[in-house]
């Protein structure tokens, strides 16, 4: 009888020498104790090992199935002349005797058998040893493994990690490179490093040009446009820079090749980047683009670890630092990390880009979690959850822009009383109300010396403006840079920006208010040092005071029709109640 | 307007915790290691007492369980990982006291239920780079982390295979000291029997984790346990001894013994 047995190695096959040993089942096992009663029972007959590890991956996942792969028919056509064959599964047994007509036996015995073979399977086989056999194993196991979870290269995001590392790598090389060559060649032409700009364009220049007296003769409309290509070649005959041998030029020239090769090499990379991301996260790259994404997708170390957090921590990634300061300190915590590059975020107004990353943070940790663990492979999701972002969007400008275009009757929007806010307008919540002088209704005594008064304001004005006024001027522009500069800084902190405007807003026209009141106390205080004035002055003020109560008159009309037909309208709405 | 948030996340900056009964191991704390009775377990003593496992991955946390730095007489480093027994049946049957838990450095172990490997990753500190690790699991998502655990270590054979069919994973394990099973099944008994039958050598121990719940919800945990090792006995194993998993899981026990145990000679008289 023989005896089929499969190792990680291959396939071995086993003459039983002595099978009355068979028959006592209880026993068998003592046979097995040491090599040398073993062999007493069982010898090797033959062994078939596998070539590489793909033919054992192949052959084991066909032995799982219970069916024979091509090897062992091959193997066992050769072997198994007339004689049983044990096996250790009925069914690949039953699979053996149809294809290659061999009697195949399993049961208790041999079961027994099996056990004993196992345990002196390293001395049975010569030539296989401990140490060959478990790295056999290991190999063997991994592979299956991976066969199992279908396992495949193009889902791999340890290609997308690399990449984007490389990528930042290359930058700071092609960098440093870049700026080498302008040194460099700065010995030989330095006013070139003025003129020409972009590296890439001036790494191609010089590789053109080599020696600068070259420059004359050259065309550089490929690699420059007409007006530098014009500075350049003036540049080049009144250089200020000191000769340079051929040798050391062609060193340089080989330092330019060097970053035009590793610029092109950044460019496919990048484009690599795009096609894996897309392969790998198609839903992710949809919501954030790609280099959002890989970004992301690195700083956890693994799709599967971003799919494990939560949306507020992928609002955060890349902000740790600003964070647990935050923590710390008991400030406000950062708004965005890393998501702050996201196109959606971009794109949002400066008040806006909160909230919008937010929203984009808990439609990317979904994104991520579908491409992590599922198994569809199109970007639809993705596709439709950015519609919805780019609505709400657009929601969020509208309602903007409708408390910023005006409210009820002018006054400012009262907020709620927070006094837990560190930076606020302290206690005052609407502005206190100043007394605004130039909005006075005078009697005619005063009222031509009022109009004369706006008249002169108006005059003035239209003149070029004193040096009073540009002082009052300057002054009230530096209060509102400071203004913006407070704002701007409170903005970085990471405050609400909302409230912040509407307290410059608040500010502002408080200042408006005080300022107009100086200016008109000022210009009051000029007029009346100024009496005596001259007859052209008095006509050019009785006409522009004509015009001015011409003006002042229909809007006084406009007024008084505007109040008659609100109180035509009270009367109707009275006259309606009544009715009721 | 986000309100500053101060107190509610003292849990963030806590890297990620040695689970939910080790509340004193916090980072930065002093602890002497000592070896545990069973070969391979050490104990870290400190403000609280933890088990744990000298790393074979020096530097790397499995699970985010917290790791111990040692360093010896002669100047090298040692470091040691806490075992949760928590999240582990072993080690609470180790703090529960059984007598032998049979898995030494050097021993070949045929681990049944692997899950993501958290345990199986102590049971390979403990066997070392001499021993070897049979894991079987059956979920492809718990499979995976298995595999990704077993990248970095060599002693690590996992298997993604159904622990009910030991003859298609029979090419891949050679013969074992002791089988270790937390398949949680209502067959388990006869699960853990067929891969003895294939793998488990003559003499060998079997340490297998029983829970009460899942074998029969309606019966008492005892009798669950009784019917458990009665049938085992019928299959030609021998249980030694039995422990409870008490305050670590509830209607758990740990049921330890041989398989085909060489009778004793009677002396002759």
């Amino acid at each position: 009888m023989l005896v089929l047995f499969e190792t990680p190695a291959g396939f071995a096959i086993f003459k039983v020498v002595d099978e009355g040993k068979l028959t006592k089942v209880e026993d068998l096992w003592k046979e097995f104790t040491t090599c040398e009663s073993a062999r007493q029972v069982v010898n090797l007959k033959a062994f078939q090992k596998f070539e590489n590890t793909a033919e054992a991956l192949s052959a084991t996942t066909l032995l799982i199935d219970s069916k024979p792969s091509k090897g062992l028919r091959k193997f066992l056509r050769a072997h198994c002349d007339g004689e049983t064959l044990a096996v250790s599964d009925s069914k690949l047994g039953n699979a053996i005797k149809e294809k290659l007509k061999i009697d195949c036996v399993h049961n208790n015995a041999v079961m027994e058998l099996m056990r004993g073979l196992r345990n002196q399977l390293t001395e049975l086989i010569s030539g296989l040893g401990v140490q060959d056999l478990s790295p056999m194993s290991l190999g063997l196991s991994h592979s299956l493994s991976r066969y199992k979870l279908k396992f495949s290269p193009d889902k791999v995001d340890t290609m997308i990690i690399q990449a984007i590392g490389l990528l930042d790598d290359l930058d700071k090389e092609l960098n440093t490179y870049a700026m080498r060559v302008r040194e460099w060649y700065g010995w030989h032409f330095p006013e070139l490093a003025k003129i020409v700009q972009d590296n890439i364009q001036y790494a191609k220049v010089v590789k053109l040009m080599g020696n600068r007296v070259n420059a004359v003769n050259l065309d550089f409309s490929e690699v420059l446009p007409e007006d530098t290509e014009a500075e350049l070649k003036e540049a080049a005959v009144i250089s200020m820079g000191t000769e340079v041998s051929d040798l050391d030029l062609l060193n340089i020239r080989e330092l330019c090749d060097q970053v035009l090769a590793l610029s092109e090499y950044r460019a496919q990379l990048y484009d690599y980047l795009r096609s894996r991301m897309n392969t790998i996260a198609p839903n992710l790259t949809a919501l954030v683009g790609e280099l959002v994404g890989a970004r992301l997708i690195a700083h956890t170390g693994s799709l599967l670890n971003l799919a494990k957090q939560p949306g507020s921590t992928v609002q955060i990634l890349g902000a740790e630092k600003a964070l647990f300061r935050a923590l710390k300190t008991k400030h406000a915590t950062p708004k965005y990390g890393l998501i702050f590059h996201a196109s959606l975020v971009g794109q949002a107004a400066p008040k806006l880009k909160g909230r919008i990353s937010r929203s984009l943070a808990s439609k990317t940790a979904l994104a991520v979690r579908y491409d992590a663990l599922c198994d569809n492979q199109d970007n639809t999701m993705g596709l439709e959850n950015r519609l919805k972002l780019e609505t709400r969007l657009r929601v969020l400008e509208g309602r903007e822009l409708g408390r910023s275009a005006g409210l009820k009757r002018g006054k400012p929007m009262i907020e709620a009383y927070d006094k837990d806010r560190k930076k606020g307008s302290g206690a005052l919540i609407t502005p206190a109300k100043t007394y605004n002088p130039s909005a006075d209704m005078l009697l005619e005594q005063n009222g031509a010396s009022n109009e004369e008064n706006t008249a002169k304001k108006r005059k003035h004005e239209d003149e070029e403006p004193k040096p009073a006024e540009e002082v009052e001027k300057w002054k009230k522009k530096k209060r509102e840079s400071e203004v913006e500069i407070n704002g701007v800084k409170n903005e970085s902190v990471g405050f609400d920006a909302e409230s912040e405007g509407r307290e410059k807003k608040e500010k502002r026209k408080k200042k408006k208010k005080t300022e107009a009141s100086m200016e008109s106390d000022e210009q009051n205080a000029q007029e009346i040092s100024n009496e005596h004035v001259s007859k052209e002055d008095k006509k050019k003020k009785k006409k522009q005071a004509e015009v001015e109560e011409v003006v002042r008159r229909e809007a006084e009309e406009q007024e008084e029709s505007e109040k008659s037909i609100k109180k035509e309208k009270k009367k109707k709405k009275k006259k309606k109640k009544k009715e009721k | 307007m986000r309100p500053p948030r101060g107190g509610g996340f003292r849990g963030r900056s806590d890297g990620g915790g040695g689970g939910r009964g080790r509340g004193g191991m916090k980072s930065g704390n002093r602890v002497v290691v000592q070896p545990h009775r069973h070969d391979g377990v050490f104990v870290a003593k400190g403000k609280e007492d933890a088990l744990c496992t000298r790393n074979l991955v020096t530097g790397e946390s499995v699970y985010g369980e917290k790791r111990v730095s040692v360093q010896n007489e002669d100047g090298t480093k040692v470091e040691y990982r806490v075992w949760n027994p928590f999240r582990s049946k072993l080690a609470a049957a180790i703090l529960g006291g059984v007598d032998n838990i049979w898995i030494t450095p050097g021993s070949r172990v045929l681990y049944l239920g692997a899950a993501s490997g958290t345990t199986v990753s102590h049971v390979s500190d403990i066997v070392g780079p001499t021993g070897m690790v049979y894991a079987v699991e059956f979920s492809h998502r718990s499979g995976r982390d298995l595999v990704n655990m077993a990248k970095k270590r060599t002693n690590i054979i996992p298997i993604i295979e159904d622990a009910r069919h030991p003859a298609k994973y029979r090419m891949l394990v050679g013969m074992v000291d002791v089988i270790f099973s937390d398949v949680a099944q209502p067959d388990q008994a006869r699960i853990l029997a067929l891969n003895a039958s294939y793998f488990l050598k003559n003499g060998g121990h079997f340490v297998i984790s029983i829970k009460a719940n899942c074998i029969d919800s309606t019966v008492p945990a005892e009798a669950v346990f009784a019917q458990v090792v009665k049938t085992l006995q019928v299959d030609q194993f021998k249980p030694s001894e039995q422990v409870t998993l008490e305050p670590f899981e509830r209607d758990h026990a740990c049921v330890v013994g041989g398989y085909r145990m060489p009778k004793k000679q009677k002396a002759a008289p």
